[in-house]
């Protein structure tokens, strides 16, 4: 990266490359996460570049540093750019490399300084949204009417952390550990990792909140954990750290390090990396998160884990989506050690080892994202994004054959009871049908170049299609997104497609559950009860602006509306909440309170 | 023996304003036999006279000819026991003490003073958890009163009147009311602690009346149906007095989360941060709410659910038991059949809407329009504008419109909050054929 130089009318010759990325210093994992010597493990990310105003603040991401429990804001008193207009990190302390250990005072200092618990919240932030963005091959919006995301990184006393769309920002708690030191909820790399997160689904999918099945009720809360662990698993440090190998040092360049064959094995990898990753977050959470990615990581499959009442509440229902997925990753991960060369003895190069699972875990982390563009954009549930998932592969990667990716994960998912949706609705391969394009679509009365962008043409093109879409035209029709993304797939192709998004709002009275949603009306749903019911589909546009695929709920999608009226019976007697602020809080809190 | 078996009940509902008070008396050929279910108030009812209690303890000792039967209380909500508190012999407690002297005195299995419970009291199935299932609700109740205090002190900035008003009404809910639980501690000839399934013989107290304890759950009851461990509720409760006090430290300004960083007070802040500052406070408001709503309803879910069965009829008086208690319950094979028989039932919770599940409603089958044959009848201690909100459809209002009209539409209703200011009580009689 060249360092920028102002161009001056004098020396007009000097070119100037504005950087696209800079590098901030954050706690790898946790402030917990220890060094073999003591010292905790720091690492400098990669971050979109951009001058920040104080906060930092930047064009994403707003910290305010203010504390409601003791009533004081935290003087942002760090510059993020010289006066030459370079970028710096005001709290570059590393002395070996990227990521690694600092010295006590060092660390103590950062500790005690609460812009540094800012710096570490932004960029953590800064950093999962540009993991979303080239996932997606575009920009994407926050979950809430505003382009900034506001950060308290110590809003008040509280073991909480959450995002609040009403607060258009992420709340970070601290409180006193059980050792009588501060515990900041902004230091875990996994904690600020799992609510931005929120913030970006709930920007993608704004319906995925609304009470449906318990599905979509778990689906937030397993997608923000899957995004958290495989962020912390993309440090190679962090994971070289867990297998037992110290930080790399200048010193040591060049070396070549092992590992023994029996360390990577599935069983043995799923018991150090999974579970390791897991436990050290919760050390000093105190049980808050750790007991809960603990126990998710090492569920074993068992088809009928998700009918058992136990699997019900949204966040143990949410750990089986977790389990699948981490398995997944780990499965894929010894296929490919598999093809590695070996030493004397059997043992591998631990630095190649580490680089194949990032491989993974990256793949897999950019098709977790992808998949959300292909999922209907109402009640979501475990199946329908399973397919969305082996639909955004197969796009970028026809050919699976290699490392059998999208067999090895069905195969898995299957183990755990998630399969593809049933009713002609899935390829063989289990990816959603192709949109068949034999369907009278008319293309004539709509202009491609405003489909791109426009909600309105779009609308006009739906409403002109209705009949052939399915869409049910007495219900609320509206477009709530028109998004066209560019992908590139390993081998340098690019994928162009527009994604559409439309929601379909029923409000209705009991005694039309038959003619509207196709459901026989529940004997406890009296007939003059209004309820709301929601359909939709999302539109797939290929390059040349037509539908390649149509992932649609319809409002008389007759099973699916059956479950979600028999699931809602059951939330309403159950206590729910319907405050939007503490919609995500009081998940959160009943994870270890009440 | 006819004479051993009851021939009609009357119940007493007490106007307390928000809170429960319900006398029983089951009339023989030759006697009567009084029970007494809960005596507690937060709030009584506007116009009312301030010696409301100490007037209905009179009235009740009247009205028992001196002398009570079995003394319920259900839980240890202020709303529920407040009235058992004593005051140097002459509070409403010392005359409910001197009525109950050879009373069978009931309550939760929770409210045992000890591990070692008395041959009457049962053991408790899990020692262990027995115990810090007591710290915790102590605990509870610790933070409750650290939380009143903290709040008469300085109110918090962010918070809206009306939610600083749920908060302190809650909280001083969830006081501990220490001369209450020791009277009911001491109180009676026999004390009883209660559990699901347990066997409680009425014969010496109440010939001819079968009780049933439906509710609460045991730990290892519960554990059959958990959705969260419950240690770990028990474990964050522990501590949260602690953590009150930590805030409380740090809010007062004696201790700074990072000395010697320059700071601005929250009325003194730069343009661009006030906003979101103002969310914070709030937000931290709200947070205050919702774990002060946990421990009501982890107390709440400590309610006796108690069913009466007299001569064919069947009473249920469920306490404030929400969904979780009674979710046990409803999950035993045939209890729902036994509940569908239900001919008078306490409303639970003074009408909210979490405290009387769907599936126990629409299982009744003696509710129905006026010309319904031995339609049911319902008993509604409530008073509204005290408890939840309607807002924006938070539909947590105290009592719930919803049930109300359904109370109302299907039920023989006998609400408090329809009496008379002046009215001490209503009287329902049911004949026990």
């Amino acid at each position: 990266m060249a360092t920028p130089k102002r161009s001056t009318p004098q020396d007009a010759t000097v070119v100037v490359r504005v950087p696209h990325t800079r590098k901030l210093t954050i706690i790898a994992k946790d402030p917990g996460i220890m060094l073999p010597d003591g010292s905790m493990l720091f690492a400098r990310i990669e971050i979109p570049a951009e001058e920040l105003a104080r906060g930092p603040t930047g064009y994403r991401v707003k910290v305010v540093d203010f504390d409601a429990t003791a009533g004081r804001y935290y003087r942002p008193l760090k510059h993020y750019q010289t006066a030459e207009g370079a970028l710096v990190d005001p709290f570059d302390a590393m002395t070996s490399g990227d990521v690694g250990g600092i010295d006590a005072a060092a660390q103590a200092a950062l500790l005690a300084d609460p812009n540094f618990h800012a710096q570490n919240a932004y960029a953590i932030v800064m950093r999962i949204l540009a993991r979303f963005e080239f996932a997606l091959g575009r920009r994407v919006e926050w979950g809430f009417n505003g382009h900034q995301l506001h950060v308290a990184p110590h809003a008040f006393f509280d073991a909480n952390a959450f995002y609040s769309n009403e607060d258009s920002g992420l709340m970070f708690g601290y409180w006193k550990g059980p050792t009588g030191a501060m515990v900041f909820t902004s230091l875990s790399h996994d904690i600020v990792a799992h609510e931005a997160t929120h913030a970006l689904l709930d920007g993608l999918r704004d319906r995925f909140t609304e009470p449906s099945s318990p599905d979509q009720a778990a689906f937030h809360e397993a997608f923000a954990d899957i995004v958290a662990l495989l962020s912390v698993f993309a440090l190679p440090e962090v994971v070289a750290a867990i297998l037992g190998a110290p930080p790399r040092d200048k010193r040591d360049a060049g070396v070549i390090r092992s590992i023994a064959p029996e360390k990577l094995t599935l069983e043995a990898l799923q018991q150090s990396i999974l579970a390791g990753i897991a436990a050290q977050l919760g050390t000093e959470l105190n049980g808050l998160r750790g007991g809960a990615l603990r126990q998710s990581v090492l569920l074993e499959p068992d088809a009928g884990l998700l009918d058992s009442d136990e699997f019900a509440e949204p966040h143990r229902r949410g750990e089986v989506l977790v389990a699948a997925f981490m398995r997944t990753v780990l499965r894929l991960w010894v296929k490919r050690i598999a093809k590695l060369g070996t030493f004397a003895g059997g043992a591998y190069n631990l630095d190649m080892v580490i680089e194949e699972g990032a491989k993974v875990g990256d793949h897999l982390l950019t098709m977790a994202i992808r998949a959300v563009d292909y999922c209907p954009p109402t009640d979501i549930d475990f199946c329908a994004y399973l397919a969305s998932f082996l639909t955004a592969d197969a796009e970028l990667m026809p050919d699976d054959s290699r490392y059998g990716y999208r067999a090895t994960l069905r195969d898995i998912f299957a183990s755990y009871g998630i399969v593809t949706p049933d009713g002609g609705r899935c390829a063989d391969d289990g990816s959603w049908l192709a949109f068949d394009a034999g369907l009278p679509v008319n293309y004539a009365r709509s202009h491609f170049e405003s489909m791109l962008r426009d909600k309105d043409e779009v609308f006009r093109f739906i409403w002109d299609n209705r009949r052939v879409l399915g869409i049910d035209a007495r219900a609320l029709i509206k477009v709530g997104a028109v998004r066209p993304s560019i992908r590139q797939s390993p081998d340098g192709f690019f994928v162009r497609e527009t994604v559409c998004t439309y929601v379909q709002v029923a409000k209705i009275f009991g005694s039309e559950v038959k003619t509207v949603l196709g459901v026989d009306r529940p004997p406890e749903l009296e007939t003059t009860r209004s309820i709301t019911a929601f359909g939709g589909g999302t539109l797939i546009f290929d390059q040349y602006g037509r539908i390649k695929y149509h992932i649609a709920h319809p409002l008389n999608d007759t099973a699916r509306q059956a479950h979600r009226l028999a699931c809602l019976g059951e939330i309403e007697t159950a206590e729910t909440a319907f405050d939007r602020r503490n919609r995500f809080a009081l998940l959160h809190t009943a994870r270890f309170g009440g | 023996m006819a004479a051993r078996k009851p021939v009609a009940v009357e119940i007493f509902t007490y106007q307390v304003g928000f809170g429960d008070c319900f006398l029983l008396r089951f009339v023989y050929a030759t006697k009567m036999r009084h029970v007494l279910i809960d005596f507690g108030t937060t709030g009584l009812p506007p116009g009312a006279e301030a010696s409301r209690m100490l007037v209905i303890a009179r009235d009740i000792a009247e009205k028992c000819g001196g002398k009570l039967d079995v003394v319920v209380a259900t839980h240890r909500h202020a709303d529920h026991i407040s009235g058992f508190a004593t005051k140097d012999g002459t509070g409403s407690g010392d005359i409910i003490a001197t009525l109950a002297k050879d009373a069978l005195v009931l309550q939760p299995w929770t409210e045992a003073p000890d591990l070692a419970v008395d041959a009457t009291g049962p053991l408790p199935d899990d020692q262990q958890g027995f115990a810090a299932r007591r710290t915790s609700l102590a605990a509870m109740q610790a933070f409750s009163a650290a939380l009143i205090a903290q709040l008469d002190a300085k109110p918090p900035r962010g918070l809206t009147a009306s939610a600083a008003a749920q908060l302190n009404f809650i909280g001083r809910d969830n006081i501990a009311n220490v001369s209450a639980v020791e009277n009911l501690m001491t109180m009676g000839k026999v004390r009883t602690y209660a559990y699901h399934g347990l066997a409680v013989k009425l014969t010496q107290w109440l010939p001819g009346v079968k009780l049933r304890v439906l509710g609460p759950p045991t730990l290892k009851q519960s554990e059959t149906i958990r959705k969260q461990r419950s240690s770990d509720a028990d474990e964050f409760w522990q501590m949260a007095p602690q953590r009150l006090a930590d805030a409380s430290a740090l809010g007062a300004g004696n201790v700074a989360l990072f000395p010697g960083h320059p700071t601005d007070r929250a009325t003194r802040l730069p343009m661009d941060v006030r906003w979101f500052a103002r969310r914070i406070e709030a937000a931290s408001g709200d947070q205050k709410l919702s774990l002060v709503r946990a421990l009501d309803k982890a107390m709440n879910n400590t309610s006796l659910i108690l069913l009466f069965e007299a001569g064919g009829k069947k009473l249920l008086f469920p306490g404030d038991a929400q969904i979780e208690n009674w979710a046990y319950a409803l999950a035993q094979p045939g209890v729902a059949d036994l509940l569908a028989g239900v001919d008078l039932y306490k409303v639970g919770h003074h009408g909210s809407r979490n405290a009387t599940p769907k599936t126990l409603w629409n299982g009744f089958a003696k509710r129905g329009g006026r010309s319904k044959k031995d339609r049911m009848t319902a008993l509604l201690s409530t008073m509204p504008g005290k408890h939840g909100s309607s807002d924006e459809g938070a539909n947590t209002e105290v009592p719930r419109s919803t049930l109300l009209k359904a109370l109302a539409d299907d039920t023989d209703l006998h609400a408090t909050h329809l009496l008379d200011v002046a009215q001490l009580c209503d009287v329902v009689r049911l004949a026990l054929r």
